[in-house]
């Protein structure tokens, strides 16, 4: 079963680039995704890879409902984006840290699982679980605002577990934390996924996506360039920069 | 059920970083109860009757020693009104203002009594017209009495002439201008956090990540503005507790509510609406949040100014008096002046509702079409 489906859609954020080409829509607007399409099976943890603005963070905007197409369709779990089904199967870690500062974790987790639809007892209860999945039960009653960058990490992360989504969405999610956060993260996600969860995981960090996912998808300029299982790819940071150049990338 | 546990989620959130955001309580509580303060203090003179109210400084100097101009300097110096001070020695009329304990200096010339010579008034040249007019009126009074041999002038002209008030209503204190235009100043006020905490919510995501889950737009529309209208209606409540019973204690002025207090029902709530419409007006159209606060404390400052808050309506010329209906805050004082001074009916109150609610109206509809949600 799909746990997600992009089909061939189009988008551009309408900035004007001054020039038509074959990437631009007909109004001067360069494209950020071109008849682009995605399949992530139910189960699998799929990496999606590309350089600085090859479009992945768009494509998560768009999969999770907060960017609109105008061609092309996202389906989740069967559903159309937005239904509500769609939007209760996924959580979603964006890449900066969405979480409210001046409220505690357990406040966030709270504000957070009531938007997902969860029950009082429900909230508690899962937010007990996935504090203690992050490694955060004994910080839940601090202000955000005190946390450390890698603490900070693993709460954007229980935000999106919270729910218990089917469809995990992950926009980078171990930026700028040491390697202790980040190996806890990945096995967080390592035994979420063993669970039956599906993840979509987007990162930089080669390594990490070769031993974790089980495929993996590169975009290089707003385009697919390719989808293929993990397995049969020896080194992953040379067969990146083998499809993506070797050249240097603006935003 | 589920919508509804999660707009008061939503209020519930947005609440809770208002509250524990210290300067924006100082901005929204302390700031105006200061200001209702400091001005009513500092504006006592405009509202207060300009002789009864206060008593004036004065040097009386008789250079005659004939009985009306000795009669006359009698007066002066025992009116209740007039607290007599001797000329400093050497000190000519200039260095004397330059002190600023003598409003007036009162010289009666020799001649007086002979119809030759009239009375000299120098005033401070820094006192108001008001002030100015009071006090030569009073020294008219005094010298009437003793050129035309009246015994009491006043109670002859109460004879003449009464003031007629409505009953229970005292002379208008500084508090009556005070606590209603530094109330609604602080409700305009409510643009900065609101403003502020939107943009920050868009600038670190948490708004984004908020159309994640499956909540309705509107409701988070609404989950954001519900919260700072019940504040502003929080703040015009606490303002009028303040001017009730705080301030009318400390500083002695007293307030009053007028004959129909529950005309500030619809007052309020209309007002609340065109704060908050200011605040997401303010939030649509600004791209930072340093922007949003420069913005809406500009905007709320001149709106101030022009509409009577604080330079009050009644001291200014006609054609800034013309300009301050530009101003809704100007809308919105006159409709609680009406409520506590004038004991309007509520028909006299409604156009100024129907502009403050257009204001409103004009202000979502504004940022409806330009606030970007991304």
């Amino acid at each position: 079963m799909k746990a997600l489906e992009v089909t061939g859609i189009n988008f551009s954020y309408g900035l004007p680039t001054g020039k038509v080409n074959n990437t631009s829509n007909g109004t001067g607007q360069e494209y950020v995704l071109k008849d682009f399409s995605l399949s992530v099976i139910s189960g699998q943890f799929h990496a999606l890879l590309g350089p600085n603005g090859a479009g992945k963070t768009t494509l998560m905007r768009i999969i999770t409902g907060q960017l609109m197409v105008k061609s092309g369709a996202v389906k989740i779990y069967g559903s159309q984006m937005s239904d509500q089904n769609a939007l209760r199967s996924i959580g979603y870690a964006p890449q900066p840290i969405s979480l409210y500062p001046t409220l505690t974790a357990k406040e966030n987790l709270r504000f957070f699982g009531t938007m997902a639809g969860l029950s009082e007892g429900e909230i508690i209860e899962r937010s007990e679980n996935v504090l203690e999945e992050t490694g955060l039960s004994s910080y839940a009653l601090k202000y955000v605002n005190t946390y450390s960058g890698g603490m900070l990490r693993r709460l954007n992360l229980a935000v999106a577990l919270l729910h218990s989504p089917k469809l995990l969405l992950l926009d980078e999610p171990t930026v700028g934390v040491d390697p202790q956060s980040r190996n806890h993260i990945y096995q967080t996600l390592a035994k979420l996924n063993e669970s039956g969860v599906t993840i979509l995981l987007s990162t930089h960090i080669m390594e990490d996506a070769q031993r974790l996912c089980s495929r993996v998808t590169l975009v290089d300029q707003g385009k697919d360039i390719f989808s293929g299982d993990m397995a049969g790819i020896d080194n992953l940071e040379k067969f990146f920069l083998e499809k993506t150049g070797h050249g240097l990338r603006d935003e | 059920m589920n919508n509804f546990n999660k707009f008061k989620e939503l209020i519930r959130k947005e609440l809770l970083i208002l509250l524990r955001d210290r300067q924006t309580i100082l901005l929204l509580f302390l700031m105006p109860v200061a200001l209702i303060f400091f001005m009513s203090v500092a504006l006592e003179g405009v509202w207060t009757d300009k002789v009864t109210g206060r008593k004036i400084q004065m040097v009386v100097e008789n250079e005659s020693d004939a009985p009306k101009a000795n009669l006359l300097a009698e007066k002066i110096k025992s009116n209740k009104l007039i607290q007599h001070v001797d000329r400093p020695q050497g000190m000519d009329n200039d260095q004397i203002f330059e002190r600023g304990k003598v409003q007036a200096i009162v010289t009666i010339p020799q001649g007086f009594d002979e119809g030759e010579k009239p009375v000299e008034i120098y005033f401070d040249p820094v006192i108001d017209a008001g002030y100015k007019i009071a006090a030569r009126s009073l020294l008219t009074s005094l010298t009437v009495e003793v050129v035309m041999g009246i015994d009491n002038l006043e109670t002859v002209i109460a004879g003449l002439i009464i003031e007629k008030k409505k009953p229970n209503m005292d002379f208008p204190s500084p508090l009556q201008q005070t606590v209603p235009a530094y109330a609604i100043f602080a409700m305009f006020f409510i643009a900065i956090p609101m403003s502020i905490g939107f943009l920050k919510e868009k600038n670190d995501g948490t708004l984004q990540r908020l159309f994640t889950y499956p909540v309705n737009a509107n409701l988070i529309v609404l989950g954001k503005i519900i919260p700072y209208y019940l504040i502003n209606l929080t703040q015009f409540v606490l303002m009028l507790l303040v001017g009730v019973y705080v301030m009318s204690h400390i500083i002695s002025f007293s307030f009053q509510l007028g004959n129909h207090p529950w005309h500030m029902l619809p007052v309020t709530l209309v007002v609340a609406a065109a704060t908050t419409g200011f605040g997401v007006l303010v939030a649509a159209l600004a791209r930072t949040p340093e922007q949003s606060s420069t913005l809406a404390a500009t905007g709320a400052i001149l709106m101030g100014v022009f509409g009577g808050v604080m330079v009050p309506h009644v001291v200014m010329p006609l054609a800034m008096k013309k300009m301050a209906m530009i101003s809704p805050m100007y809308w919105a004082h006159q409709a609680y002046l009406d409520i506590f001074l004038r004991d309007a009916a509520f028909g006299t109150i409604l156009p100024k509702l129907i502009v403050l609610t257009l204001f409103a109206g004009m202000c979502f509809y504004i940022a409806g079409r330009r606030i970007k949600w991304m």
